[in-house]
């Protein structure tokens, strides 16, 4: 025999030790969570799904081409706005025609959240949203915006109202208060003027 | 012929189609496992004469530990599986040993007791008992201290060779 | 009761089919639940309340499973194991007593019938190992094999222990012979017992056989769909079995209070308890590895099971 090996007694010690502790445990409840039955109560920042807010989104094309598997698709074009005041200048601003996200692709990396410099896609902690079908995965704008409701306080932008709440969380002369498409946002859209007329990924390859 | 007559012969017909085909199997493993059903075989032909104590006895021993041990050696060595072929006259002389065996122990069960039937009435559990552990008992001791010797003797040499294992 | 030979026989033999198919349900059923608190969890939910029916759920998957046999398995020897495995254990449960009315096979040597059916099972672990053609299947075979040879000694011991203080071989003698100071007396022999009955099941800490993470699942490697499944319900059967055997011999079987009409109940209730014990072993436990498993056979185990021989010697010697 080796010294280091534990004696009987020792050995009994321990047999002794693992029946308390299996006992131990089986006096105390189980922790499982009965998930379909019972709701999680997850953190309020939970990285569940990605939420869009369209109203911010300027079709810059940010996200789209940081993302690593490339699931993001957007479509836009451009409109023309006619001055509003006399002897104003005519301005032209992208207008959102498809913002897909393609869950089956994406890992959930966050970087799109990251580099959106517009504040205008979110966190948001549902996950339940498992389809039967891999391809009806490919969430489109209108379902990527439903999920804007879950978003937490905290995260939304200041100013934003939601669309049930009567006023605004912060007061209106906030940087960005968001309830329509911004037009005083198209000046800082400089830079996303590159994405041009037609933005899809493929013609930016 | 009373239903018990049936019994054995239909058991003893068993025992010995099995029996032969443990012999005459060319897979050394299959002729393991029809040694299984012969021997068996055999305790119900104990079973069936009366001798509970022996069948049980043959069945624990042979069946549970020997055979176990002859399928383990088979197993460890892997010699289970390939056909094996012995020659003709290897054959020849074990039929014909096996044949004079079954003739010089038929004739001789035959000279003893001639052809009519007779009553089965060996002698009790509590018979063997008293037997074994009266009249018999110094050489059923004798026995164990052998059994002892030959255990102590095997660990024996299992620990030795493992604490030179060790040293090497 | 007076009922004709042959209804009396078929009437038994449905008991105990019955309970051979039930009471092994109920012990997978309880290790179910039991390992599933013991570490913190629920265990199945879902089939019928608390997942009751959980193991009927499985019996319905695994009958429509595939049956595969490999192509290099030894056929016959491949199909036939799960029978050989299982039967044994059906012969045993029809020979243990609950009372000492309610027995199906009131044979007078039933101890040695129970231990030499019970050894026989040993032939259909063997034969998966050899018959799968898989090398994992081999080994684990091998390992089985070691091992059920080495307990089976300790066992018969401690049982023969039981049988020479009671002065029978029969299971209902030995019952009826035994008196709650014989939970100190044949202690060494009850330890003894209780781990060789482990170990010929198999069961954590003794599962090096069928150890997951060297050889796969052992012998059963192979097998597939209805095959499997008899195989664990083998195994589950041999817990029966044993927690049975081991009341009857080692804790007075049906004595208790109102031990005349309440019996059959002691004896479950104890065997339930012995069951318990022994699913808990595998929750709490690590595996044995081989050579401390033989080197625990035969230098703890046989020792232990002699000198306890002794002692009822002694015993029976001096108070009989
Ligand atoms: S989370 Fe990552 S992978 Fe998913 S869309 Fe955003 S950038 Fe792409
Ligand atoms: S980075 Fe933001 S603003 Fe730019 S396209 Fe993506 S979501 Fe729209």
């Amino acid at each position: 025999m080796n010294e280091d090996k534990p004696g009987a007694l020792q050995a009994l010690r321990g047999l002794g030790k693992g029946l308390a502790t299996t006992a131990k445990t089986l006096a105390r409840p189980a922790h499982t969570r009965q998930y379909p039955h019972v709701e999680p109560d997850l953190p309020e920042r939970s990285h569940g799904v990605i939420a869009l807010l369209e109203e911010n989104c300027t079709s810059c094309m940010l996200c789209a081409r940081e993302c690593p598997d490339w699931c993001i698709y957007i479509d836009s074009h451009k409109e023309t706005l006619e001055p509003t005041t006399e002897g104003g200048r005519a301005r032209q601003h992208n207008v959102l025609d498809r913002f897909d996200i393609d869950f089956s692709l994406c890992m959930y990396c966050g970087i799109c959240i990251e580099v959106c410099p517009f504040d205008a896609l979110f966190w948001a902690p549902d996950f339940a949203y498992a389809e039967g079908d891999i391809r009806n995965l490919l969430h489109e704008k209108p379902k990527l915006g439903t999920w804007m409701e879950r978003v937490p306080d905290a995260t939304l932008p200041e100013g934003y109202a939601r669309p049930g709440a009567e006023t605004p969380a912060q007061d209106a002369d906030g940087p960005v208060g968001v309830t329509e498409p911004s037009v005083g946002e198209a000046g800082s859209s400089a830079e996303g003027t590159d994405a041009g007329d037609t933005s899809s990924r493929e013609v930016e390859e | 012929m009373t239903s018990r007559d049936v019994l054995f012969a239909a058991v003893g017909l068993i025992t010995a189609a099995a029996a032969v085909l443990a012999v005459t199997n060319r897979r050394v493993l299959h002729a393991g496992l029809w040694l299984v059903v012969s021997l068996g075989g055999l305790a119900g032909c104990y079973l069936v004469l009366g001798a509970e104590l022996v069948a049980l006895v043959q069945l624990l021993v042979y069946v549970g530990a020997v055979v176990v041990l002859v399928l383990f050696a088979l197993m460890l060595t892997r010699s289970g599986g390939g056909e094996v072929d012995t020659s003709p006259a290897h054959r020849w002389l074990a039929a014909g040993v096996g044949a004079g065996m079954t003739v010089l122990l038929g004739g001789a069960l035959v000279a003893a007791y001639g052809w009519d039937t007779r009553e089965v009435a060996g002698p009790g559990n509590e018979h063997i008992g008293e037997e074994i552990f009266g009249t018999w008992v110094w050489p059923f001791e004798l026995l164990s201290l052998l059994l002892l010797a030959a255990l102590v003797t095997a660990v024996a040499v299992a620990t030795t060779g493992h604490s030179r294992d060790r040293a090497a | 009761m007076d009922l004709p030979l042959a209804v009396e026989i078929i009437l038994k033999a449905v008991v105990v089919l019955a309970a051979f198919l039930t009471l092994p349900l109920a012990i997978g059923q309880t290790e179910h639940k039991v390992m599933a608190h013991m570490q913190g969890r629920l265990g199945p939910m879902e089939a019928g309340p608390h997942g009751i029916a959980q193991l009927v759920a499985d019996g319905i998957k695994f009958v429509q499973k595939e049956d595969v046999t490999p192509a290099s398995a030894d056929r016959w020897v491949f199909k036939l194991a799960p029978a050989v495995a299982l039967i044994p254990y059906l012969v045993a449960l029809a020979a243990i007593p609950w009372s000492a009315a309610w027995v199906a096979a009131d044979v007078p040597a039933s101890l040695l019938l129970v231990l030499a059916v019970t050894s026989v099972g040993v032939f259909g672990t063997l034969m998966a190992g050899w018959g799968s053609g898989n090398k994992y299947s081999l080994v684990g075979g091998m390992r089985a094999g070691a091992q059920l040879v080495s307990y089976e000694l300790p066992m018969v011991l401690a049982a023969a222990s039981v049988a020479m203080a009671a002065g029978s071989l029969s299971l209902t003698g030995i019952a009826q012979a035994w008196s709650w100071w014989w939970l100190i007396w044949q202690l060494p022999g009850a330890l003894v017992f209780l781990v060789a009955a482990v170990a010929e099941l198999q069961r954590v800490p003794f599962d090096s056989p069928l150890a997951d993470s060297e050889v796969v699942f052992g012998p059963y490697t192979e097998y597939t769909g209805l095959r499997f499944a008899f195989f664990l319900l083998a195994e589950y059967a041999g817990i029966v079995v044993m927690s049975l055997l081991f009341t009857v011999l080692f804790l007075g079987g049906w004595s208790g209070p109102w031990s005349d009409t309440l019996g059959p109940l002691w004896t479950l209730l104890k065997a339930a308890l012995v069951a318990i014990l022994i699913l808990w072993l595998r929750i709490a436990w690590p595996r044995v590895r081989e050579d401390q498993l033989q080197r625990l056979a035969w230098l703890v185990l046989l020792p232990l099971a002699l000198v306890q021989l002794a002692l009822t010697g002694v015993g029976v010697v001096v108070w009989g």
